[in-house]
């Protein structure tokens, strides 16, 4: 049984389309992430769901139940805010007990309830701090454990790391994951970060204008881009134009290896992808020739820019122990032929993943 | 630069100095706390000084619990409003009190508890306090992120009432002591309007005084200075105690 369901939500907003559409469904206990960039309608999808904003069509169901009409106050959805939200005059303690202070709850139930939250955070001795006696990370645990308070029916996140630091943010991340595991409660995540989605992700929506350009698992968006805005946002990738060529692509007057070109009539022409990870560097005289343009230290792994006679750049990121190459070298890059992705050139491919 | 302060010292201790002499000189009798000591047993002070706190004590409930939630509307729903607002509240420092006084006796209508008692200075009253109340409320709201709050606070279940008194005025303690302090010295100065609808104040009391006996007059002047000056204080401490 899903727990959330969006149904077809729209929303205007002075006469344009912010979201068109857009359909989602969260198992229970499942952690979906919002992936897109700044002003495709992530944030707006959240706030039909939390309720501080009505859609202008469409349902919002929470576990089977039609919400669409229910005030934010009575979802009991838990909810972080990408903004400092805990409430300045309570300390940490008051701020986790809020929820339940406001539902009629027992003093000491309350109390108990608020110190269990705070200690699955781990603020368990900051529990009498005040918000400007906290970090900003710990600010964010605190609302953390304010939202989980309640009993949530559903776990709201809006960019809740954004203000973070790196560091931070990467340990953040995972524990609210582990959190999220924990307690058994399914997670809308909104984020304009592709590794903090992919990362902690059951699923992934990723948001191109106010649709969902493409719903899947995180190695399946990664791996399997159905659409050229997917292909273009997620990663980094090389792209060139291509003809196809009977199970093989035409790129630049050469004819390379490519499986997914089978699916394809020759003569048609697409766009072929390429991650850096799957480029190998080999001879010239073994792959498609170019020349090393830089060389970047990423610490385990190396990252080469190479360019190609007449095709353009690639990226090739190899493992640093493996990376003998310099700047100016002549060199031949090849790849597996399973590892290039062809889309056409107008409109999505068939999808291929549900 | 030093020198500046004695000039400085002198034109505000003098007028001071000079009624706190005043106050005290007892004729041929010298010095002493005559004059005090008749203010002390004479009702009509108590009186005049009973109705200018209560008048205080309504002006501060009305003002408050009209403003707070219409700046509170004001800058979570329709910021593009604050101009608006801005120009309104200063209409009162603008308007001469006499033609408020003119305009306001000319909707001298209602039940006859409000009109025909003091009560009815009310309404004047808190729109003298209006420019000061609105600032403070304003000033103290715009420092909190107050669609994050009630967004927070509605996600948890709070409904409007609970988050005003839970969330909003807690958070607005310093703004709403400020105000309510401003306003307090605001009506026990206040003369035109009670002299005009002819109601004893404590400053129409003065001014009544002050043509009976000069050293009285002084006194209660003096005592007038205090209480404003408690209140400045009181301001002022609550403010260093917010921001602490
Ligand atoms: N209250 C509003 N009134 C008018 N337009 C709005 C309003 N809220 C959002 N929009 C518009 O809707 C679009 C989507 O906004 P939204 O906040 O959902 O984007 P987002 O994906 O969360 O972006 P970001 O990553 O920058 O937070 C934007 O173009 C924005 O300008
Ligand atoms: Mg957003």
């Amino acid at each position: 049984m899903s727990s959330l369901e969006a149904v077809s939500l729209h929303k205007v907003y002075g006469g344009r389309t912010v979201l068109a559409d857009v359909s989602l469904s969260l198992g229970e206990g499942e952690f979906v992430s919002l992936l897109g960039p700044s002003g495709c309608g992530k944030t707006t999808l959240l706030r039909l769901v939390a309720g501080f904003e009505r859609p202008d069509g469409g349902r919002v169901l929470l576990d089977g139940r039609d919400i669409t009409g229910v005030p934010a106050a009575k979802r009991n959805l838990g909810m972080v805010f990408q903004a400092y939200s805990l409430f300045p005059n309570m300390t940490a303690e008051e701020n986790v007990g809020f929820g339940l202070r406001v539902r009629g709850e027992a003093t000491e139930a309350r109390r108990k309830r608020a110190r269990e939250m705070l200690e699955l955070v781990g603020l368990g001795e900051h529990m009498h701090k005040y918000p400007h006696q906290l970090s900003g990370g710990q600010q964010q645990r605190v609302a953390l454990g304010r939202a989980l308070a309640i009993r949530p029916a559903l776990l709201l996140l809006d960019e809740p790391l954004s203000a973070l630091d790196a560091r931070v943010r990467v340990q953040l991340r995972d524990e609210i994951r582990r959190i999220q595991r924990e307690i058994g409660v399914a997670a809308l995540f909104v984020t304009h970060d592709q590794e903090e989605a992919l990362s902690i992700s059951d699923r992934v929506a990723v948001m191109e204008r106010g649709r969902i350009a493409q719903l899947g698992e995180p190695a399946a968006i990664y791996e399997e881009p159905t659409s050229l805005f997917v292909a273009r946002f997620v990663g980094q990738m090389a792209e060139f134009d291509a003809e196809i060529d009977a199970g093989c692509v035409r790129i630049a007057g050469h004819t390379l290896p490519a499986a997914r070109a089978a699916g394809h009539a020759p003569g048609e022409r697409v766009h072929f992808f390429l991650r850096p990870e799957h480029v190998r560097l080999v001879a010239p005289t073994d792959g498609l020739p170019g020349v090393v343009e830089s060389r970047t230290f990423n610490g385990p792994t190396t990252t080469f820019r190479i360019t190609l006679a007449g095709a353009g750049t690639v990226l090739a990121t190899v493992p640093t122990t493996e990376a003998r190459h310099t700047p100016g070298e002549t060199v031949g890059i090849t790849w597996d032929p399973a590892a290039p992705r062809i889309l056409k050139l107008d409109g999505p491919a068939p999808a291929q993943d549900a | 630069m030093k020198w500046l302060w004695a000039p400085l010292g002198a034109y505000f201790a003098l007028p001071l100095v000079a009624t706190a002499v005043m106050s005290l000189w007892q004729g041929r009798q010298g010095y002493g706390f005559h004059a005090y000591a008749e203010l002390i047993h004479t009702p009509e002070m108590w009186n005049s000084l009973l109705l200018s706190a209560r008048l205080a004590f309504e002006t501060i409930v009305a003002g408050l619990a009209i403003l707070v939630p219409a700046v509170f509307w004001m800058n979570l729903r329709v910021p593009r409003l604050r101009p608006v607002f801005d120009f309104v509240s200063v209409l009162p420092l603008v308007v001469p009190a006499i033609s408020l006084v003119a305009g306001i006796t000319a909707i001298y209508t209602g039940p006859d508890w409000f009109v025909g008692t003091a009560n009815f200075l009310v309404v004047p009253y808190v729109l003298l306090a209006l420019p000061y109340t609105y600032r403070a409320l304003d000033v103290g709201m715009r420092a909190l992120d107050l669609r994050t709050l009630t967004e927070a606070a509605q996600s948890l279940g709070a409904s409007w009432p609970t988050m005003i008194l839970r969330v909003l005025v807690p958070n607005l303690i310093t703004a709403l002591l400020g105000a309510a302090l401003l306003t307090m010295t605001i009506v026990i100065g206040e003369f035109t309007f009670a002299s005009i609808l002819l109601f004893n104040t404590f400053a129409v009391y003065i001014n009544h005084i002050g043509s009976t006996s000069a050293t009285r007059a002084a006194a209660l002047s003096l005592l007038a200075f205090l209480i404003t000056w408690l209140a400045m204080l009181g301001v002022a401490l609550g403010g260093r105690r917010a921001a602490r």
